[in-house]
This record gives structure tokens, C-alpha cells and sequence, in this order.
């Protein structure tokens, strides 16, 4: 099933801490595997070398002005696939908390006296609102055995296994004990699963960064997150980290 | 573990043909490895299996009766597992398990009028047993085959369907939804329910047999009711969700008020009577 | 029955765990809750739990678990794969002892499953009567608060000392390979022991108002009903943790997983839910169940009757673990089977 050519691969960052590229950077001896089924070209974080001659686009980092915009486009052209990394690529991630927040104040508040020499746009985007994205690999940051997963996909042309159920799903393989029994309260049930609760398993709780799954039940967890009592407004900012841009969509269908 | 044991394991198969019949389909001939028959019975299906990608169940689209050890599917890409068995070649190798499931019952058919309704992709199972009543033709009484899909460049099986437009001892019918105003078509044009009221159905001595999109049923068997047509006359090949193929991953299961089927167990093929109480049947 | 000490039984544990013949498991705390786990030693043995996160099924249908290995360098090769670790599971209350039965019915129904059957019969039961119960749990209700059979021993807590009924002669050959410190029960320890067991079938804080036989009739009559299911899946997340929690719940995916080389990988089973929204879709977008409340509804059906038409059994037990783990409370069987037999015609 192995194709014949390795595609190009080159990796390009937006507005992001470039967290993703770092984690496929500390793939370590997976690397190499890695390097029998695709050539990398372009990759800032680990070699020198750039070349504009590629097939397949990495995109990390959300879409915040017009620089950011054409520059997508820009590879979007140059690439026969493109996919995003991480959160703010696939759903707006953390950039998106300023998409619920006074603009005014988000600007004092970044540049300061400086900002007019910025011309940030008032919400940030993910890659998928600008153009079209072929796959998307989520999380904040990535999993790296879901990175390669979903290389390994596009290499074969097939699509990639990427859960559309929360995160409760693999929360409960995990048996681990819920976060709400804990009197803790998070947004596992509404998000997308495919990091195996790892934050959970750690004790912690999720906050959500893959995303939510397609058809989320958010109306319910709200309540639920009231019942539990929690205030309106911690309820909208357990949903504001990384939920901003997914819930002005939804809002807008 | 011991080779023979698992039901999951799939058996190595060869494509020994591959012939594109339509923008998204494909005929496969396929032989076991093992040179082995099938032994399957018309209406059912197996499990193909890529290595890599997954399984998919795919009903079987020839007869027993077929000469030789291999066996036909008709595969639409419509999926991770089809989309790569689109791109096989003669020579390649994949995997099968079955044949599984209840088939159509072709004991309690003979002797009778046989009516086919067969809508898109619906012909690749109703193929199985339309070749079995035509390789013993002796056995059944009339055969009428009325064939739809949506436009004449979708007719699948072109090669046995103009056979089957020339044959004296058939009743062939065939329409289309739609057709272009540069395509040559000298069949009917309207949805496979403009068929039925044309034919004479003998009600004491026919069985109709159905398969077609989960849409299509609902009208075909709303005209069917129109004719009269005993319900336990009709039989039905029903599509699921299935991962085992072998009554135990729990997807393919079909409930009503009254029970429950698996549709890899108890089906494909329905008896009508048995399953239109079904609220998640049709 | 016989009667030991219960430091002679940590001693004779603690020489299995020793003897490495077999991987050692029961039931330990973590967190707040309980788990099903290896055991290191005898000391972090808890029998007097409520019940744990997740039944005991995982040991004989593994979360995920390969089924067929494959290499596809030069044509293709396929082989099946079974791993089998003997195991001794300790501390099983009646109702996961009832839920394991009724999935080797399952399992065993043709074509037989060996992945799962020859796991169950490498392994070893030992069952423990409650004396702690969840206050989800309604297991009284289903005739599951002590059971007869299904285990290989099953101990009862005296105190000082646990009475041990042989079940099996798994049970009795297990007893007989260490030096064990063992007598026959003394005629009040038997009354003793019957005694806890009559009195754990009134210690159940939640209880069905009817007899469960009646439950596969309930449902047949509320099954179109579909304002009830909608309004009691409203809130339904669509999480798949009843099923998952579920010791009768069986369904599963399957999936191949590669190797980065592209040329072998695993074709692996993980446990599925059907309250997944995904559950009953086919390639190509038919989705037969796209509805939360028709995936509820779903769930109590396969519970309370379609899994009894097939295999004689109700296939809820009365573990509680689906209500207790519900996040929106949403999951409660009671609740469900109460409102039926409110609503039921005569």
C-alpha cells in the first residue's frame, strides 16, 4: 500500500506559539519513520533549508489579518494538501478568547501604545475559515501518534480516523475518576475526542482544546455546569477558551 | 492463536478481473487463494478486507451457478476501504471472510413468478439471484426485472442488460429519473415506481423481490400495496452498518416494537411481513 | 463451605501474587472510587467497596485488543491474535458475576468468539457478597444481590474471617495449590452467611416499583411512545459513558492501525457505544439512528428486551454504574423502568 514518490512536505506558522511544530520536532527516533514516507522541505524549527516546492502544506497558528490571509492563500495554491495543526489553526484556539472580548481593550491590553501600527483583525480565524483544509489534526498541542496517523493517511489518500464523540468516551476506557466526582468540572463531554483523555488521566481536567465534536450537546452542558454552581459567567468562560470561534459558527448555522 | 479458530480472521483472495462499469462502480471477480468455491447462497454478502485500511460488507453479485470457483462484487467508492479497492488491479490480493447472512430463499421461489425491483446499486444483489433464476430458467415460472437509476450513464451490468432486453422468456423493464438532453435513451424516463402499475402481477403465484436505497423502498412498496401484493410475497435485502459480520459488534441491529434482527444474521434478506412493523427497518 | 482467616488469606494472595503463574487482580481504590487492577500485594486489596468505575468484563473483552495482525509488503498476510494472560480476579460482586455469565452466552453463540471465551476460561472468579452498596445501585431489584453460581469461589465477610463457597473445581483446585489454612464451616457460620446474604437484598436504595420479567413487555408498549424518549434523552450528551460503564454492554469497532513503514499494522477491536452519534452510520452518510432520543430509546430496548428475546437474560444487572457516571443524571434505569410501569396499560 506504500506509494511509490515521497510528497513534499513543508511546514509554515501564523499567529501561534508554535507548540505543534515542536511536538513533531520531539517525535525523536519516530522522525526517521517518518522520513521514509515523507520529505520534509521547509521546517524553521529544525533545519535551515527552505524551498517553495511542495505538496503537502502544515499550516500552525490561527488567521489574524490580512498579511496572515494572503500569505494562506498564497499556500494553499502552492500545496495539493493542506493541513492544519493544533488549535488555533483547526478551531481559533486561545487566539479566539479576544473574538468574545472588548476590541478596544484586547489592543491596549497586547500593543499598547503601539497599536496602531497594528492592523490585527478583530477575531482570529482558523486556517478553514479562509481556505480550504484537507485534514486537520487537533489539540493544543498536537498528539503526535495523531500527527502521524493522519500522515500516514494522506500519504495512502485515505481518510483519517479522527473521533467525532467527546472526550467522556475515552475518559471512561481510561477509568479514570470523573472530573465531576471530583468537584471539578470540565468540558470533556462536549468536546472531540482523539488525545485519550490525556490531561484527565493526569489528574486534571479538559478544557477542551480539540475542539467541540460536530453536533455537541452545549445547551445541556450548560445547564449542567449551572446545576453544578457554577456561575453564568464561569460557565461562558470554561466554553470561551477555546470554544469562541466553533460557537459564533454555530450561532451563525 | 490457531488459524482456524478466529471468525475474524479473513482468508487471502486474488481480483482476478476488474471491469469499471460506471463513474463509481466496479466489478470485481474474486478467487479464494485456497482455490475453494465460495459456496455462497444469492443474497448474500462478506466481509472484504484491505490490510491498512479496513473491512467493508459488499453483497455478492453473481450466482452460484456461475461457472468456476470465483465470485463477482459490485463496489461502489464510497468510503476508506472502497475508495482504495477502486484503485486494485488484476493480481491483487485482499482479504475476505463469509459468505455471511441469510440469502434470499430461492427453494420457496421456485415454481413461481419472480418480479425483480431493482433501484441503483440495488441491482448488485438482486444480480446474484436474478443470474440463478436465468442459469435455471426450467425452474421459475415468469421472470419480470424492472431495473431504475438515476441516469442511463449509471446502468450498471450494460453487457447482461442488453442480453436481458433481447430474451423472449424474461419481461425486461427499465427507467431512468432524469435524462440529458444529449444522451440516447429509448427506455422510460421517471422514477422506478412509474413501472409497477404497467406490469400484471399474479397475486397467488408471484414473489417480488426488492432491493434499492433506503428512499426507494417506501414508494416501491407503497405501489406494491397499490397491486395488492401480499406481503409475505415480498422479500427485501436491507444495508447497515456492520463491522463483524457475524452477530456480535452490535451495529447492524434493526428494531421495532415487536423484536429486533441483526440485519448480518437474520438479513439481509427480509420477508416483508416479518419486518413492516419495523419502525427502523424502512 | 469452608472458613479462613482473613490474614491467611492475604498470606495465601500474597503467595499467588508470588508464584507469578498467574497475573493476580482485584479490586483496589483509586481516588474516591474503586478500580479493577493488578495486585503488587495482598495489603492494597479493598473487598469491602461499593463498586468500581468499570466492570470486570475489560479483562476478558480488553478496551482495545488486536485481533489480526497484518503484513502487506508482498501481497498480503494476515494472522489471528488472541492474547491470553491467566488471570485470577478477585472481589467480583454478584451482579458483575451475573453480567459475566450473560456475556459468555454472548460470546459463545456461533461462531464462537475465542478472543474473549478463551480469556474467560483462563481465568478465575473469585467473588466477594457486598457489604458495601452503591447508592446507584438497584441490583436487589434484579435478583442480583447474591447469586448462586457464575463464580469459581465466593467469599463472605465474617469479620475476623472470610466463609469461602466452592463454586467449581477451578475453585477447589485453586484452594488445594498452596498451603492454605482452611476448615469446614461450622453450622452457625452457614446460618451467619445466609443471614448477610438475606440481609443485602433490603440494602439497596434505589428498587424497581415491578418484577423485572415484566420489563421486555414494558418496553414493547412504550416503544413508539416517541414524546418520552425525547423528552428524557433531551439533554443526553451523546457520550457513550452508560455503554462504556456497562458490564452487559458488548459493541464494538474495528479498526486497522498501521505501522508508520505503511507495510503491517493491527486490526483492532475497541469497544464501541450505540449512544454514539455515529453508531449506526454506513460509508456514504445514512445514519439509522441519527437521533439522540432514537439512540436512548436504543439502549433501554437492548437492556430491558432485545437482548432477552435472544439470549433469556435482562441485560441490566443493577450495578448503578450508568446512573452513578451519568454527568447530566439523565441515565437512571430506575427512573426509565419506574416511569414504564406508571404509564403501562393494563
Amino acid at each position: 500500500m506504500k506509494p511509490e514518490e515521497k510528497p513534499k512536505v513543508a511546514f509554515f506558522d501564523f499567529a501561534g506559539c508554535e507548540g505543534d511544530q515542536l511536538q513533531i520536532a520531539n517525535l525523536e527516533e519516530k522522525i526517521l519513520d517518518l522520513l521514509n514516507i515523507v520529505e520534509v522541505v521547509s521546517f524553521r524549527e529544525v533545519m535551515t533549508e527552505h524551498s517553495d516546492d511542495y505538496d503537502v502544506a502544515f499550516i500552525e497558528g490561527s488567521i489574524t489579518d490580512t498579511h496572515n490571509e494572503e500569505r494562506l492563500k498564497e499556500i494553499r495554491e502552492n500545496a495539493d494538501v493542506l493541513v492544519a495543526i493544533g488549535a488555533c489553526a483547526t478551531i481559533g484556539g486561545i487566539n479566539s478568547i479576544r473574538n468574545v472580548q472588548d476590541f478596544e481593550k484586547v489592543q491596549d491590553r497586547v500593543y499598547g501604545d503601539e497599536r496602531d501600527h497594528y492592523e490585527a483583525w478583530e477575531k482570529a480565524k482558523p486556517a478553514k475559515a479562509v481556505v480550504d483544509v484537507d485534514y486537520e489534526v487537533h489539540g493544543c498541542p498536537i498528539d503526535r501518534d495523531e500527527f502521524l496517523h493522519v500522515v500516514q493517511s494522506l500519504v495512502m489518500g485515505r481518510e483519517p480516523h479522527i473521533p467525532d464523540h467527546p472526550v467522556c468516551v475515552e475518559c471512561k476506557l481510561n477509568e479514570n475518576v470523573c472530573a465531576f466526582e471530583r468537584d471539578e468540572f470540565c468540558v470533556g463531554p462536549v468536546t472531540r475526542a482523539g488525545c485519550d483523555s490525556c490531561c484527565v488521566n493526569e489528574g486534571t481536567i479538559c478544557w477542551g482544546c480539540r475542539g467541540m465534536i460536530d453536533n455537541p450537546n452545549e445547551d445541556a452542558h450548560e445547564e449542567v455546569l449551572e446545576e453544578y454552581g457554577l456561575t453564568a459567567e464561569e460557565v461562558m468562560n470554561k466554553f470561551d477558551l477555546y470554544f469562541a470561534w466553533q460557537k459564533e459558527v454555530r450561532k451563525d448555522e | 492463536m490457531n488459524k482456524e479458530k478466529s471468525p475474524y480472521l479473513p482468508e487471502n483472495a486474488t481480483i482476478l478481473n476488474v471491469e469499471k462499469m460506471a463513474e463509481r462502480e466496479k466489478l470485481f471477480e474474486i478467487e479464494l487463494d485456497s482455490g475453494e468455491p465460495l459456496n455462497h447462497e444469492p443474497g448474500q454478502f462478506v466481509e472484504v478486507s484491505v490490510p491498512g485500511v479496513g473491512e467493508a460488507p459488499i453483497s455478492i453479485s453473481s450466482s452460484p451457478t456461475k461457472e468456476g470457483n470465483s465470485f463477482e462484487l459490485c463496489i461502489r467508492k464510497v468510503g476508506n476501504v472502497t475508495n482504495v479497492i477502486h484503485t486494485l488491479e488484476e493480481g491483487d490480493q485482499i482479504g475476505i471472510r463469509g459468505p455471511y447472512g441469510e440469502g434470499f430463499p430461492v427453494e420457496e421461489l421456485k415454481g413461481h413468478d419472480v418480479i425483480f425491483i431493482a433501484g441503483g446499486l440495488g441491482i448488485a444483489p438482486l444480480r446474484s439471484l436474478i443470474n440463478y433464476t436465468l442459469d435455471r430458467r426450467e425452474e421459475f415460472e415468469d421472470i419480470k426485472i424492472l431495473y431504475g437509476c438515476r441516469k442511463p450513464c449509471e446502468l450498471l451490468y450494460e453487457d447482461e442488460v442488453e442480453e436481458w432486453r433481447g430474451m423472449d422468456n424474461i419481461d425486461y423493464r427499465e427507467t431512468v429519473d432524469e435524462c440529458p438532453d444529449d444522451v440516447c435513451w429509448e427506455g422510460n424516463v421517471g422514477v422506478i415506481t412509474t413501472l409497477i402499475p404497467g406490469i400484471d402481477i399474479d397475486l397467488e403465484n408471484s414473489y417480488t423481490v426488492v432491493c434499492g436505497p433506503p428512499i426507494m423502498y417506501r414508494f416501491v412498496l407503497q405501489e406494491l400495496k397499490q397491486k395488492e401484493v401480499p406481503d409475505e410475497r415480498i422479500y427485501l435485502s436491507l444495508e447497515r452498518r456492520m463491522k463483524c459480520g457475524v452477530g456480535k459488534c452490535g451495529h447492524c441491529q434493526i428494531n421495532g416494537k415487536d423484536g429486533e434482527f441483526y440485519v448480518c444474521q437474520d438479513g439481509p434478506v427480509f420477508n416483508y411481513d416479518i419486518v413492516n412493523d419495523f419502525e427502523e427497518a424502512l | 463451605m469452608k472458613v479462613i482467616k482473613k490474614e491467611d488469606l492475604k498470606g495465601f494472595i500474597d503467595g499467588l501474587i508470588e508464584k507469578g503463574e498467574r497475573e493476580v487482580v482485584g479490586v483496589k481504590s483509586k481516588d474516591s472510587k474503586y478500580v479493577f487492577d493488578t495486585l503488587e500485594d495482598a495489603e492494597e486489596l479493598e473487598l469491602d467497596y461499593d463498586v468500581t468505575i468499570l466492570p470486570p468484563k475489560k479483562y476478558f473483552m480488553p478496551q482495545r485488543e488486536t485481533l489480526v495482525e497484518y503484513k502487506t509488503k508482498k501481497g498480503i498476510d494476515m494472522e489471528a491474535v488472541n492474547e491470553v494472560i491467566p488471570r485470577i480476579i478477585i472481589g467480583v460482586h454478584p451482579y458483575d458475576l451475573e453480567a459475566i455469565k450473560q456475556m459468555d452466552k454472548v460470546f459463545a453463540d456461533s461462531p464462537e468468539d475465542y478472543n474473549y471465551s478463551e480469556k474467560r476460561s483462563k481465568s478465575i472468579l473469585i467473588g466477594v457478597n457486598m457489604q458495601k452498596t452503591s447508592e446507584w445501585s438497584f441490583a436487589g431489584s434484579m435478583g442480583n444481590a447474591t447469586i448462586d453460581d457464575g463464580y469459581d469461589l465466593m467469599l463472605t465477610d465474617l469479620g475476623d474471617k472470610y466463609a469461602v463457597e466452592i463454586g467449581s473445581s477451578k475453585g477447589r483446585e485453586l484452594l488445594d495449590e498452596g498451603s492454605l489454612k482452611i476448615r469446614d464451616a461450622e453450622p452457625e457460620e452457614i446460618e451467619e452467611v445466609e443471614n448477610i446474604e438475606e440481609d443485602i437484598k433490603n440494602k439497596f436504595e434505589k428498587e424497581l416499583d415491578f418484577s423485572p420479567e415484566k420489563l421486555p413487555w414494558l418496553l414493547a408498549q412504550k416503544y413508539g411512545d416517541e414524546d418520552f424518549w425525547e423528552e428524557n434523552a433531551e439533554d443526553c450528551y451523546s457520550c457513550g459513558t452508560c455503554n462504556i460503564v456497562c458490564p452487559t454492554c458488548y459493541c464494538f469497532d474495528v479498526q486497522d492501525f498501521n505501522d508508520i513503514s505503511l507495510e503491517e499494522g493491527e486490526r483492532m477491536r475497541q469497544w464501541d457505544g450505540c449512544m454514539l452519534e455515529a453508531f449506526a452510520e454506513v460509508a456514504g452518510g445514512e445514519n439509522f439512528r441519527e437521533e439522540r432520543a432514537e439512540r436512548y430509546r436504543h439502549r433501554y430496548m437492548r437492556k430491558g428486551r432485545y437482548l432477552y428475546n435472544r439470549f433469556g437474560d435482562i441485560a441490566c444487572v443493577g450495578c448503578g454504574r450508568c446512573s452513578s457516571q451519568c454527568v447530566p443524571d439523565i441515565a437512571d434505569p430506575t427512573d426509565i423502568f419506574n416511569k414504564l410501569w406508571r404509564d403501562k396499560d393494563e
